[in-house]
C-alpha cells in the first residue's frame, strides 16, 4: 500500500487526505450520478429538446401549404384573438374540472371500502385487480362502447322506455358533453382509486379507534382524520386524471361528435391539416396550462413527507 | 364501579374470553396480569366497545355497555402504541376529544385551550403543546396519549400495555407517575401488562387473566403470599411449580420426593401442585441420592445487581431458579452440569391440591 501510494503521486496522496466520510460520500454522489444518466438523457432528448422545439415553431411563418423558420407572432395572435380557439380553453378547463369532480365523489367511496373497511389484505388486492379489469381491453373499445350505451336507440333508452319511465328517447345523452365527461370519468376514475386507497390503507386502525373512544362519531373521524390523513392520495390521484384529461382528445373526439373541441382535438386537427406553426401554440397553452394545475395541486399538500 | 358478568368471545373455535367475571371499584387501580396472547387486549377491547362480547354482560354504574358504540361508552383508552393522530399537534391531539365528541362538545375555543393547558401540566408537557407528534420522544407520546383519554374525564381508564413501547428507566417513573395522576383525579385505572413486576407495583388489586377467565384477583401482597392457584404462582414468576401426587404425607413428583408443610391434610393418591418460591431455596453440596429432596444439576446464573438466580435442571429435565438476594452473604460460584442438593424448609412450599383425573 505505501509504495503504491508514493508511486502514483500527489493524486493519490490527496485523496487519501480525505476522511473515510467525505470518501463515502463522494462514492455515493458518484453513483447517485451514474444512475441518474440513462433518464437525463433520455428526459433532454425526449422531452427538454422537442419542448424547445415546440415552442420555436410556435413563432415560425406558417402559410397555407408551408411552413418556413422565419419568426413571428402571427399565430400567437390568431389564437388567442380567436373565440373559437379561446372557447376551447374554457371547454378543455370545464371538462377538466367536471371530471375531475366526478372521479373524485365516485372514486373516494370506493376507495375507503377497499382501503379501510376491508381489512383483509388478499381481498384488497383482488377488489383492486377488479377496478383495472376494464383496462384489459383497449382504450378504443371502451370509449366506443359508450356509443351503443348512451345512443338514442341504446342500452339507456331502451331499458328507461321499456321501464315506462319515460316515452321519448333522451337525445343529448350521446355527442354531447356530457357523453365526454361520463365516458372520461368511467376511464379515469380508477386513477383516483388507486392512490387515495394506498395512503386509506396506511392509515392505523388503532388511530381511527382511538378517535371513536374519545367520543367522536364517523363525520367527525371522516373529516378530522381519514380526509386529512389521505389528503396525499387525493392529490396524487387528481395530478394523475387532471394530466390525462388535460391532454385528452379521443374521447372528445368518438363521444362528442366534434361538437367538443378540446386543446387536444384542436392539435389534431392542425396537425391533420400540416398547420404546424398553430398546433404548437396550441400545444405550448396546453403545457402551461398543465403546469399550472400540477403546481396548484402539489401546493395543496406536502407530498415530499409522505414520500 | 365496573362490571363483567360471564363475559366470553371465541374467534372461531378459540375462545379468547371465557366466562369471565371482573369488578374494578371506583377510585382504584387494578392491574391486569396476563401472558401473551391470554386475551387481555381483547378483554380491554371489550369494555371499550372496540368489539362485543358473544355472551355476558358489562355495566359501568348501573349501566349497560355491551351494545353501546364506543364512542358513546365514556371509557377512555390508551393504547400501547400510543394511537396518536400523526397530521395533529400535541395541543390537538389533546383537544380532539373535547372538540369533536358527538356528546356535550366544548365549543368555547379559550375553554379548550385553558383545559388542554391544565391536563399538559398534569402530565408533564407544560410548553410542548405546539409541537408535532412526530418530533417528541416515546415517553412523552405516552404522555401525550394519557392527557387525551384524561381530558375528557372518562369514569374508567384501560390502559393497554401503557409502558410496553417505553425504556426500562422510563418505565420505572412512568409507573410511579400514573400511580399519582390516577390519585389526583380519583378515577378508575384498569392496566393491562405482561410483567408480574409492573402488574405487583401498580396495582391497588392485582387480577391474574388465565385459559380466559380471572383466576384470582387479589392486592399485590395478598396476591403474592397466598395465590390461589398453580397457575396464579406461575404467573407471578417467583415460585417454581411442582407438581405429584401425596403419599404418606409426601409429595412424589418427578424431581423427587417432597415434605409437605404441615396441615396440608390429603389423603394416598391425591394429585397435588406446589409452589417453591425462588429465594426459599438453599443449594447445598451433593448429598446421599436416596435422601429427601431435590437433587440437580446446575446450569447457569444470571447476574441481576441485587440479586442472583441461578438455573438448575432436575432428574427429569426440568428447570428448577433458585435466587439469592445478595444482601445475604454471596452463594459460592456453583460448577456447571455439578450436581447439588436444593434443600428448602417445607412450610414455605404453597400446596395447591388438585382435582383427581
Amino acid at each position: 500500500m505505501d509504495l503504491a501510494n508514493q508511486s502514483n503521486g500527489a493524486a493519490i496522496k490527496r485523496e487519501d487526505a480525505l476522511s473515510p466520510a467525505r470518501k463515502r460520500a463522494r462514492r455515493d454522489e458518484i453513483q447517485a450520478l451514474k444512475l441518474a444518466a440513462p433518464g437525463i438523457v433520455w428526459m433532454t432528448l425526449f422531452m427538454v429538446l422537442p419542448m424547445i422545439m415546440v415552442v420555436y415553431v410556435s413563432f415560425w411563418t406558417q402559410t397555407t401549404f408551408a411552413i418556413e423558420p422565419t419568426l413571428t407572432v402571427d399565430s400567437w395572435v390568431r389564437f388567442l384573438t380567436s373565440p373559437t380557439y379561446l372557447d376551447s380553453i374554457v371547454t378543455t378547463l370545464f371538462i377538466w374540472i367536471v371530471v375531475l369532480a366526478a372521479t373524485l365523489v365516485i372514486g373516494y367511496p370506493v376507495a375507503l371500502l377497499i382501503g379501510l373497511m376491508i381489512r383483509n389484505v388478499t381481498l384488497q388486492t383482488a377488489l383492486l385487480v377488479v377496478c383495472i379489469i376494464p383496462f384489459w381491453t383497449s382504450f378504443l373499445i371502451r370509449v366506443i362502447a359508450w356509443r351503443p350505451t348512451l345512443g338514442t336507440e341504446g342500452a339507456i333508452n331502451s331499458i328507461l322506455i321499456n321501464l315506462g319511465l319515460i316515452e321519448t328517447p333522451f337525445t343529448s345523452l350521446l355527442f354531447s358533453e356530457l357523453a365526454v365527461i361520463i365516458g372520461m370519468a368511467q376511464i379515469y376514475c380508477v386513477f383516483m382509486v388507486g392512490p387515495i386507497t394506498f395512503m386509506l390503507a396506511r392509515i392505523d386502525h388503532s388511530i381511527i379507534e382511538a378517535a371513536r373512544d374519545l367520543g367522536a362519531g364517523f363525520g367527525k373521524i371522516f373529516w378530522r382524520i381519514i380526509l386529512p390523513l389521505s389528503l396525499p392520495g387525493v392529490v396524487v390521484g387528481a395530478v394523475f386524471v387532471s394530466v390525462m384529461v388535460l391532454g385528452e382528445f379521443a374521447t372528445a373526439a368518438a363521444l362528442s361528435g366534434r361538437k367538443v373541441n378540446m386543446l387536444g382535438n384542436i392539435i389534431v386537427s392542425q396537425v391533420g391539416s400540416l398547420k404546424w406553426a398553430f398546433a404548437s401554440v396550441a400545444g405550448v397553452i396546453l403545457t402551461i396550462i398543465i403546469a399550472i394545475v400540477i403546481t396548484t395541486l402539489l401546493r395543496i399538500v406536502n407530498i415530499r413527507k409522505e414520500m | 364501579m365496573l362490571t363483567l358478568k360471564s363475559v366470553s368471545r371465541h374467534y372461531g373455535q378459540a375462545s379468547a374470553i371465557d366466562g369471565l367475571d371482573l369488578v374494578v371499584p371506583d377510585d382504584s387501580y387494578v392491574s391486569l396480569l396476563g401472558a401473551s396472547g391470554s386475551g387481555k387486549t381483547t378483554l380491554l377491547r371489550i369494555i371499550a366497545g372496540f368489539e362485543e362480547p358473544d355472551n355476558g354482560t358489562i355495566s359501568l354504574r348501573g349501566a349497560r355497555l355491551d351494545g353501546v358504540p364506543p364512542h358513546k361508552r365514556g371509557v377512555g383508552f390508551v393504547f400501547q402504541n400510543f394511537a396518536l393522530f400523526p397530521h395533529l399537534s400535541v395541543e390537538d391531539n389533546v383537544a380532539f376529544g373535547l372538540r369533536y365528541r358527538e356528546e356535550r362538545p366544548v365549543r368555547d375555543k379559550a375553554e379548550v385551550r385553558e383545559r388542554v393547558q391544565t391536563i399538559l401540566g398534569l402530565v408533564g408537557l407544560e410548553g410542548l403543546g405546539r409541537r408535532a407528534v412526530g418530533a417528541i420522544s416515546g415517553g412523552q407520546k405516552q404522555r401525550v396519549a394519557l392527557a387525551r383519554t384524561l381530558i375528557a374525564e372518562p369514569k374508567i381508564v384501560l390502559l393497554d400495555e401503557p409502558l410496553g413501547a417505553l425504556d426500562a428507566n422510563l418505565r420505572e417513573r412512568m409507573c410511579d407517575e400514573l400511580r399519582a395522576i390516577r390519585q389526583r383525579l380519583g378515577i378508575s385505572f384498569l392496566h393491562v401488562t405482561g410483567s408480574e413486576t409492573e402488574a405487583l407495583l401498580m396495582g391497588d388489586q392485582v387480577a391474574v387473566l388465565a385459559d380466559g377467565a380471572i383466576a384470582q384477583i387479589a392486592p399485590p401482597d395478598d396476591l403474592f403470599r397466598s395465590p390461589a392457584s398453580a397457575t396464579v404462582a406461575r404467573h407471578l414468576n417467583a415460585f417454581n411449580i411442582i407438581s405429584g401426587t401425596v403419599s404418606d404425607g409426601r409429595l412424589r413428583s418427578p424431581v423427587g420426593a417432597l415434605a409437605l408443610p404441615t396441615g396440608t391434610g390429603a389423603r394416598n393418591g391425591q394429585p397435588m401442585s406446589v409452589a417453591l418460591p425462588y429465594d426459599g431455596i438453599a443449594v447445598k453440596p451433593r448429598r446421599d441420592e436416596a435422601s429427601d429432596g431435590i437433587s440437580a444439576r446446575f446450569v447457569t446464573a444470571e447476574f441481576k445487581g441485587p440479586s442472583m438466580l441461578s438455573f438448575f435442571r432436575a432428574a427429569d429435565g426440568s428447570l428448577i431458579q433458585s435466587l439469592v438476594h445478595l444482601s445475604e452473604p454471596r452463594p459460592p460460584r456453583y460448577e456447571p452440569d455439578q450436581v447439588y442438593a436444593l434443600d428448602f424448609d417445607p412450610e414455605l412450599l404453597i400446596a395447591f391440591p388438585e382435582r383427581a383425573y
